[in-house]
């Protein structure tokens, strides 16, 4: 793992070369795709070195934080363009990719509670740094203090796990089967709120709609899977009480999905719109993690690459919009059709994507989670049908308002896509529907 | 400050005091080094100002209390050996302690008296000052006046710094919540010691910018005017650092108590000084609100430059120490 660790860190010194913005992302990419042939793991830590290594589980999310980030930079031209401080901005989003590799590939519990914690950081700076509004730091302060005060207690349940086993290597751990309620709650909380579950997801909403669009792609695509991450590292030495509590979360999270699901279809906020939509869809992560089951684990790693890559797609989409129109309001993004027709394809194929479309990687990890969800108790039909109409609704609900109708009148003049943009949600969509060919990778891991 | 010869006495003696108190092999030895330490910190304070003059003095009345109660206790000692009141003393002596300290429920004079002083005699008094007073109270752990103290103190730390516009008031109360930290290090180790060691390094490259850019009150942070915004980005990475965010210095400490409460089983003190600590990352966080904002106006009042100052590459560089800092020990600690 150093190898590709290193290559990140010694991107740093070329963020403050002027006009280094694009050379920095060409060689994002480069790391994406020596990672990509790195792809040789199995279901035990390997590539070892120091205390970071990987196995299946982390090698999917560090090459889609990899990704993630490389198309970040793709998006946020307007940094560069007008020059919004883009040294201090490639720092940070190199700064957040070598967290979140490094929280990705750490072995043990405590490295990856450490990196867990900074990755929040420049998250924290991306928001304040290069939102638009002054709300954003109420947005920052939400996302900071959610996040903390979960998450030190979980601090303490991991060195009252070391005091116990003397270890904290995931692998070891695994031999440890714990019957402490505190401990549970403590280790469980800080994810279900990173995830996040319905009744502490008000922060998300909040950082999307202040995020600037590399904030809300980072957010909606690799932030919030470090909570399921951190679940799927955590559940194995927690079963006992898995069995005993993971029906409150499974409850609350399917419930809350339905209540998340109509409330996006109040939305007129784009991002918000999207943002309670990552909301409906990690519930359903959630649910079937803690089902325990090998489809709901493997289906819930599968929805949260699939999410990740979609969601992130479709910010960039309201970013698009966003920079033509100048606002996010679905009542001035109307009727989109007539301006850019291209675009409208790209907002069909991500929305389509949304709703879990066959060739799509959601189909494959919402069938498996709805699978194993439905195995756990037969009465989450109901609250299953109901998601999964809604979610069909509300992404509906989002295409129809956007590009159908009638255009919006005060819209004076309006340029179309760009290859850029085109080549970005390409970019985004293509791995979404390639990854379905090679599902094992998603679903074989366990 | 240093302009004054006699300053540079009283410094000497400042420290000669403290370096008494701690290395004084009976309690009377401990209490005259106190003494000397206080009677050198007095005219240290003053600099013809009526404030500090009003700090002197109330600094002078407590700290004049507390030793007299430390020499009362100390005397009692001495009359009544071998008989089993000696928790009594105890408690005589610790309190008196963590009244020199300036440690919860007996604090009361801290921030009064950081309001009056300069941003040095502030930064002597918030690190050099509890040496003494700290080193003599892991000497007498008198268990359950520990923990109250320990509790108050991240409390009151907490809760105190939260509607403060000072920013001297405010370094005085995360002082305090610093203190309860230490306090919990002593109670069962001496990683306290390390402990104080960051905590000074750490509100030492906070107080030397305070000092440099003369900021007292938060609006002074607000409209503090830098040529280069990433200047200033980076130097209030400091004030997360203190408050023990993860990827910075300041974790390092906090992370060795947790780790030495945890393993004594003192799950639920730990939790609540955790969560007190949050608070303070709060109002810390406050304070920065005008660095990490980018995109925000401030006004452009200050003409002239300090970035070829050597203040300033001193500042550059720990300000440096304080954010990567974790990174570097972390390193260190796995390797020995």
């Amino acid at each position: 793992m150093l190898k590709i660790i290193f290559m990140v860190l010694f991107l740093f010194p070329l963020c403050f070369i002027k006009n280094s913005y694009w050379m920095v992302q060409s060689f994002l990419f480069f790391i994406s795709f020596i990672f990509i042939l790195m792809n040789m793991y199995s279901n035990y830590f390997m590539s070892i070195s120091y205390m970071f290594g990987s196995d299946m589980i982390s090698y999917g999310l560090i090459l889609l934080s990899l990704w993630i980030v490389s198309l970040m930079l793709m998006a946020s031209e307007s940094v560069f363009k007008y020059n919004n401080y883009v040294n201090l901005f490639l720092f940070n989003i190199i700064l957040l990719l070598l967290m979140l590799v490094l929280t990705f590939s750490s072995m043990s519990l405590f490295m990856f509670y450490l990196f867990f914690e900074s990755s929040l950081i420049p998250t924290l700076f991306l928001i304040l740094g290069w939102g638009y509004q002054p709300e954003r730091l109420q947005a920052g302060v939400y996302l900071l203090f959610y996040t903390l005060l979960v998450s030190l207690p979980m601090l303490i349940g991991i060195f009252y796990l070391y005091k116990v086993t003397n270890t904290m290597n995931f692998y070891l751990l695994n031999n440890y089967m714990f019957n402490y309620e505190i401990l549970y709650f403590s280790l469980v909380m800080a994810f279900l709120v990173k995830m996040p579950m319905f009744l502490v997801h008000l922060w998300l909403p909040k950082a999307h709609v202040e995020a600037p669009v590399s904030g809300s792609m980072i957010l909606a695509g690799i932030m919030l899977k470090l909570g399921g991450y951190g679940l799927l590292r955590v559940f194995p030495f927690l079963q006992l009480l898995g069995l005993k509590f993971n029906f409150i979360w499974i409850s609350i999270s399917l419930v809350g999905g339905v209540l998340v699901s109509l409330t996006c279809l109040c939305q007129t906020d784009l991002k918000a719109l999207i943002a309670y939509s990552s909301v409906a869809h990690m519930g359903i992560v959630l649910a079937g993690l803690m089902t325990m089951t090998y489809m709901g684990m493997c289906g819930s790693y599968t929805l949260m690459i699939a999410h990740g890559l979609c969601s992130s797609g479709l910010f960039c989409l309201a970013n698009i919009s966003y920079e033509r129109l100048g606002s996010r309001s679905l009542l001035i993004n109307k009727g989109l059709l007539n301006f850019m027709p291209s675009m409208a394809l790209w907002w069909f194929l991500l929305s389509s994507a949304n709703m879990a479309a066959p060739p799509t990687l959601n189909l494959l990890g919402e069938i498996s989670l709805i699978n194993s969800i439905v195995s756990w108790s037969w009465l989450t039909m109901l609250m299953l049908s109901l998601l999964s109409f809604f979610s069909a609704a509300y992404t509906l609900y989002l295409y129809a308002y956007s590009q159908h109708g009638k255009l919006f009148s005060g819209v004076y003049s309006f340029s179309g896509g760009k290859i850029r943009e085109y080549l970005l949600l390409f970019l985004h969509w293509f791995p979404l529907n390639l990854l379905i060919l090679k599902g094992d990778m998603c679903m074989l891991w366990l | 400050m240093f302009n004054n010869s006699s300053k540079i006495m009283f410094l000497t003696i400042l420290m000669m005091g403290s370096l008494i108190a701690i290395s004084a092999n009976s309690w009377m030895g401990a209490w005259m080094g106190l003494e000397i330490n206080l009677l050198a910190f007095i005219p240290l304070m003053s600099d013809n100002k009526l404030m500090s003059t009003e700090a002197s003095l109330k600094y002078f009345l407590t700290q004049a209390l507390a030793s007299s109660v430390f020499l009362f206790a100390v005397i009692l000692f001495l009359l009544n050996t071998g008989k089993n009141n000696a928790n009594l003393m105890e408690m005589i002596i610790l309190s008196s302690l963590l009244l020199k300290s300036g440690s919860a429920p007996f604090h009361f004079w801290f921030p009064n008296v950081m309001e009056g002083l300069s941003w040095i005699n502030a930064l002597i008094l918030m690190t050099w000052q509890k040496i003494a007073p700290l080193m003599l109270i892991s000497y007498v752990i008198f268990k359950p006046l520990i923990i109250i103290s320990i509790i108050l103190s991240s409390f009151i730390g907490a809760l105190g710094g939260l509607n403060q516009t000072s920013l001297r008031k405010l370094m005085a109360y995360s002082s305090i919540n610093h203190l309860g930290w230490m306090l919990a290090a002593m109670y069962n180790s001496n990683i306290w010691l390390m402990y104080f060691l960051f905590y000074t390094f750490l509100t030492f490259s906070m107080v030397l910018m305070f000092n440099m850019f003369k900021i007292s009150y938060i609006n002074q942070l607000f409209s503090l005017f830098f040529h280069e915004k990433s200047i200033k980005f980076f130097l209030f990475f400091n004030l997360l650092s203190l408050g023990g965010l993860p990827p910075f210095l300041g974790f390092l400490p906090k992370m060795f108590v947790i780790q030495s409460l945890t393993m004594n089983n003192q799950l639920f003190l730990l939790t609540f000084m955790v969560m007190m600590t949050l608070i303070t990352l709060y109002f810390y966080i406050r304070l920065c609100y005008s660095a990490f904002m980018l995109n925000y106006y401030e006004n452009s009042w200050m003409t002239f430059s300090y970035y070829k100052s050597s203040n300033m590459k001193l500042l550059l560089t720990f300000s440096y120490i304080s954010t990567f800092g974790l990174f570097l020990t972390s390193s260190l600690y796995f390797f020995f």
